[in-house]
């Protein structure tokens, strides 16, 4: 395939510098951005691609970014096509289905030359904390039905020309959305990235010759494949079902099937989520490049967690879902909320390949929060809008517990108290692990997590993004399952509970008490080391009513 | 007068003495890590009877020492209470909760200092701007209090949410604590590191506190110990962002001194640089299992506001933060022990090391994986009679075969050719790195010299001129321990003389080739032809250049590599003479002539 030969020195430098201008661009976007999903959440991804649209390199950011990006410029490429790029331009998209899964990712494109050859693309993605729409944040699911209602989407569109943004086209959009100074600032940023990245692309193609870097594309690709293809052949051919659900897309409604099948042939795997149930009139509906991102995370989990991402990597993997199903919806399906479905995604993979890898799965996560709560703050007369990322436990492991409170399957920062409480007008009750929430087992899963979090402005809109309120987190061999999870409105007042993907007019004083299933647990707790109980019920994990009546383990609680 | 300093790593112990006029002594001694005090006053003792000096000569004494880091990186702090807001007991057991490997959920977070148990709630509350919300309760301080005493506490941290706006409350825990157990130590938040942001600030009061009674026992047995030996003036410890604290200061807030040891090898570099007429400097200090970058800005060494103690193989967002000033380091698992292997048709280095024991093949002291000092000994940047100053041997044709056996067979290479490619993977990672330091912090690499120095150091930064666009680099002729050389540096610009560590005045290319073969171009530099080339300087005898016009043309990796090893250097390099002999002889020259003028 390869035209010019490439040594494996020449290729070992080449590579590190991709994936070193790949992570600079990611730092440069996060030390310039505005928002706190930007800023303090790292909820963002950047790429490099060849002029064949092939992706290379990425950064090591979040995966559900990250697994959509492949196909990115090949869409933009349908309505810029080569010839009409000019060195300078960005292309902006954040349309559902070309991008990764809702409108709050906007991908920014930038063609990269040298001289006057297209040498291939720079590519970041970043979450915007604001789109327009129905709610504040962009991510409500319930009482949105289609897409129109979801914000600003923007099919491909040439935004900056010769480095400089249209002031039409940026107008446009900052009309529409709710905090248009942070998206300004985001979308800055995210220039910033690109200009970074194509600059240093361009030096190296330049250092290194055409030859040498077409051959070390070709390259980095084959050997990727090669080693993906290596790893799954390991893996004992089958076909490994699993079942699970998600609650539900809004109140009242009916639970969401995800089924899987894995199959893996010799030294391909397919994963086919055709048996789940039908696309939703919600906002949560999946489309395929976001069902294919989690799927790709999935499968390199259980290979390589450190083999470097790029599209060969990705070939001897396919994503399948039938059209019009919930992991495989047909536009104008909703999406804002879709989040909330990644970890399912895993979930599920990770409940079939268990069969297969009983050494690699680990018991179901618990969810995550991801609420949105906007409106006016007093203090400056602004709206706002408070984006939240709440991570609770890891569902126990073969060899030890799951880990406690770390970001599953997508990869951000949490947000300090202390900034969301400077920044909105909030008061945070508490954050802290739920005692006995973990699910139990040889291992036990990572615990729950309680937020609670208190209104100062007269009033908001809130919009929750949770799940595992019905269907709780299940352990393996014989691992319990964790407690589900519960959000629940005044819990001091009338305590009403609210629905995992809810929609409530809060005002001042109302408190939302958010708090999160624990884990599953990995095989069966009587046979859990007593010492590692002894020092569960130390720390206030677990009770010891809970030591005695799971796992056998006398011990009295010691007093602090 | 005379002054002593000495610095505790983690093999060796690092002394130098200085007095005006006369050249300064070194010693090296074995580092005692069961009781590192010993190691120090037996070197103190020695180096004074060397000189025939007694302890009362020395105006000053000055210190650089791991031990607040090794105690926190071996979780052997003192049993540590954490008092906080009610409701956020949790938040160092959560973290920022972020993986810093994307791709790994068999992962584990950095175990917090304090067990969960350890771990105690007061109510109270204080809003963003410091208003109080809830006032401290009383009876919730005691209750706190009653626990910590009971579960044994050595120490005791505490951080409220919105300290750093109003540490009142923190300071009527303190108060009620110093009524209860007066000889506890207590820190504060609102004290050590009045910062929003709580998961750091909690982490950095957290580790003052837990290395606190272990810093605090070291420094007064150190002090003790010196003053029984007739030493009573200044004696200072070297902080983390390069000043000097009292050994009172450095008990109170030992997590300032968390980065005392590597803080001093960039103030080292300030000082040659100011000498030598550089003020932007890109540091490199290159050590046996990782290798730590930094930058002098305008002369001055570049702190950073906080960083990470214990990171788990040197990935970003994976040790404990501290919010303490710091000269700004940057360290990758990339020494001269880092083990190399081939996967996937390219070469990988670290951050797996051999460390010293049992350190890289060539040793000979039961290392099998071939690590970069081995690949730098089959390309002959290494002198195998002469290494660490004739003291040890090493073994090149072991060498020669892990390189042959474990990265030139796999990949189809000759062996030098694979040795290159060892080399040449350290340099990326190091150049990747150095990127970090340079553009991603706002520094134009341009403009900025590179000084490399520690026991790897010197054998790699050749190469980057090219890559990274640094202008030029150096290093110090005398395989140096950075914190005494730092001490002595500053001392000796400090009367406005030239530091006496430039190998020799590079102006006349013959004999600086002669003095420093360690400093022949390598395989990359080759390719450019003469674009080696001593300082251009007029009579400052300080930049041993690649500056590199050369960067402009880029010559590519291939064809670095086509000129390399394989065709111009297979051989044996020519022995390098007795390189620290001279450079001692150098410098005491140098010094003679410089206090007889």
């Amino acid at each position: 395939m390869s035209a010019t030969a490439i040594d494996p020195v020449g290729l070992t430098v080449i590579w590190n510098s991709l994936l070193g201008i790949a992570e600079e661009m990611g730092s440069t976007l996060r030390r310039t951005a505005f928002s706190e999903a930007v800023r303090e959440g790292d909820d963002f991804s950047t790429g490099l691609f060849d002029a064949e649209a092939r992706l290379i390199a990425q950064g090591n950011f979040t995966p559900g970014h990250l697994g959509s990006m492949p196909y990115v410029i090949e869409s933009m490429l349908d309505y810029f096509p080569r010839e009409a790029l000019r060195p300078g331009d960005a292309i902006l998209m954040n349309d559902s289905a070309l991008g990764s899964g809702h409108f709050p990712d906007c991908f920014l494109a930038s063609p990269v030359f040298a001289g006057d050859a297209l040498i291939g693309f720079v590519v970041n993605t970043a979450h915007h904390i604001d789109v327009g729409g129905a709610a504040p944040g962009s991510q409500r699911v319930h009482g949105v039905h289609e897409a129109f209602q979801e914000g600003l989407r923007i099919l491909p569109v040439r935004i900056v020309r010769e480095g400089a943004f249209e002031p039409d086209l940026l107008r446009m959009i900052l009309a529409n959305v709710r905090v248009p100074a942070k998206v300004e600032g985001d979308l800055r940023a995210q220039l910033n990235a690109n200009q970074a990245g194509a600059e240093r692309f361009a030096r190296l193609w330049e250092s290194e010759g055409a030859g040498v870097m077409t051959a070390a594309f070709n390259a980095i690709l084959e050997k990727s494949e090669a080693r993906m293809r290596e790893l799954i052949g390991a893996i004992p051919d089958g076909t490994y079902s699993f079942d699970d659900r998600l609650d539900d897309y809004g109140p009242g409604t009916p639970p969401i099937i995800v089924a899987v099948d894995v199959t893996i042939e010799g030294e391909e795997i397919e994963v086919d989520f055709s048996r789940s149930g039908d696309q939703v009139p919600a906002a949560i509906n999946a489309y395929l490049n976001y069902t294919r991102a989690y799927t790709v995370f999935a499968v390199k989990v259980f290979s390589d967690a450190l083999l470097p991402q790029n599209a060969g990597g990705m070939r001897p993997i396919r994503t399948k879902a039938r059209e019009g199903c919930f992991f495989n919806p047909t536009f104008p399906a909703a999406s804002g909320g879709r989040a909330a479905v990644q970890i399912r995604i895993f979930d599920a993979i990770n409940g079939a390949l268990a069969q297969a890898l009983p050494g690699r799965a680990m018991g179901a996560f618990s969810h995550w929060s991801n609420p949105n709560i906007g409106g006016i703050d007093e203090a400056t007369g602004k709206p706002f809008v408070m984006y939240d990322l709440t991570f609770a436990g890891y569902g126990g492991r073969a060899d030890r517990d799951g880990a406690e409170a770390l970001a599953p399957v997508m990869n951000c920062r949490n947000i300090p108290i202390e900034v969301h409480e400077t920044n909105n007008p909030v008061r945070i009750h508490c954050l802290e692990l739920i005692r006995d929430s973990a699910g139990a087992g040889r291992h036990r899963g990572g615990a729950g997590l309680r937020k609670d979090i208190e209104l100062l402005a007269a009033e908001a809109t809130m919009t929750l993004l949770g799940d595992r309120h019905l269907n709780a987190p299940w352990g393996l061999f014989g691992g319990h399952s964790g407690a589900r999870a519960e959000t629940v409105l005044n819990p001091d007042g009338n305590a009403e509970r609210l629905g995992s993907k809810d929609v409530r007019r809060l005002v001042r004083g109302d408190v939302v008490s958010f708090r999160l299933s624990g884990a599953g647990g990995y095989g069966d707790p009587r046979e859990r080391d007593p010492g590692a109980v002894r020092r569960d019920i130390a720390d206030g994990y677990i009770s010891p009513a809970h030591g005695r009546e799971v796992y056998g383990v006398e011990e009295k609680e010691r007093s602090e | 007068m005379w002054r002593m300093a000495f610095d505790i790593g983690g093999t060796f112990t690092d002394f130098v003495l200085a007095g005006a006029g006369v050249a300064p002594r070194f010693l090296k001694a074995p580092t005692t890590p069961e009781d590192p005090a010993a190691a120090v006053v037996a070197g103190f003792e020695r180096l004074l009877d060397e000189a025939g000096l007694a302890a009362g000569e020395l105006s000053t004494v000055l210190h650089a020492t791991t031990i607040a880091t090794n105690a926190i990186i071996e979780r052997k702090g003192a049993p540590t209470a954490l008092i906080t807001t009610r409701g956020f007991r949790d938040v160092v057991i959560i973290g920022r909760q972020k993986r810093y490997e994307t791709y790994d959920l068999h992962m584990e977070k950095p175990p917090p200092l304090v067990p969960r148990r350890a771990i105690l709630e007061v109510t109270e509350r204080l809003a963003p701007d410091g208003t109080v919300e809830i006032a401290l309760d009383p009876e919730s301080v005691e209750a706190a209090i009653d626990a910590a005493l009971a579960q044994g506490a050595r120490s005791i941290a505490v951080a409220l949410l919105h300290a750093y706006a109003n540490g009142a409350h923190e300071a009527a825990v303190a108060a009620a604590l110093a009524a209860r157990a007066p000889a506890l130590p207590v820190s504060l938040s609102s004290v050590i590191s009045p910062k929003f942001r709580e998961y750091e600030r909690t982490s950095t009061t957290l580790a003052n506190a837990y290395v606190r009674p272990v810093v605090g026992a070291y420094v007064r047995r150190l002090q003790g110990a010196l003053a029984a030996r007739g030493f009573a003036e200044d004696f200072f410890i070297m902080q983390s962002a390069g000043g000097l604290i009292s050994p009172e200061i450095a008990e109170a807030e030992p997590v300032r001194i968390v980065e005392s040891g590597p803080a001093a090898g960039v103030l080292m570099a300030a000082e040659i640089g100011r000498a030598a007429g550089e003020d932007q400097i890109i540091t490199f200090d290159m050590g046996g299992t990782t290798a730590k970058l930094g930058a002098v800005d305008d002369g001055r060494p570049a702190v950073t506001q906080t960083f990470e103690v214990d990171p788990i193989r040197y990935r970003p967002g994976s040790g404990l933060p501290l919010n303490v000033p710091a000269v700004e380091l940057l360290e990758i698992g990339a020494g001269g022990g880092s083990i190399a292997r081939a996967d996937i048709g390219v070469i990988h280095v670290g951050p797996e090391s051999a460390g010293a024991a049992p350190g890289p093949i060539c040793y000979g002291q039961g290392g099998t994986r071939p690590t970069v000092s081995d690949a730098n000994l089959v390309l002959g940047y290494l002198n195998p009679d002469y290494f660490n100053a004739g003291e040890m041997r090493l073994d090149a044709e072991a060498a020669r075969a892990g390189i042959e056996r474990d990265i030139a067979r796999p990949l189809g290479l000759t062996v030098e050719w694979a040795a290159w490619g060892v080399h040449a993977a350290a340099n990326a990672n190091m150049e990747r790195a150095m990127r970090i330091v340079s553009v991603e912090r706002g520094r134009d690499p341009r403009r900025f010299a590179i000084l490399a120095f520690g026991g790897a150091g010197r054998c790699m930064p050749r190469a980057w001129p090219r890559g990274s666009a640094l202008r030029a680099s150096s290093c110090p002729s005398v395989p140096v321990s950075a914190p005494p050389s730092a001490c002595w540096a500053r001392r000796r610009a400090s009367r406005r003389r030239r530091p006496g560590f430039w190998a020799s005045r590079p102006a006349r290319k013959g004999r600086w080739q002669k003095s420093s073969p360690a400093w022949r171009p390598g395989p990359g530099a080759m390719s450019r032809g003469s674009a080696w080339r001593g300082s251009r300087r007029g009579g400052v005898p300080a930049i041993c250049a690649t500056r590199d016009r050369a960067t402009r043309s880029a010559p590519s990796c291939r064809r670095a590599i086509s000129t390399g090893p394989g065709s111009r250097r297979r051989g044996r390099p020519s022995m390098p003479p007795t390189r620290r002999a001279t450079a001692t002889a150098t410098r005491r020259q140098r010094s003679r002539r410089s206090t007889g003028t």
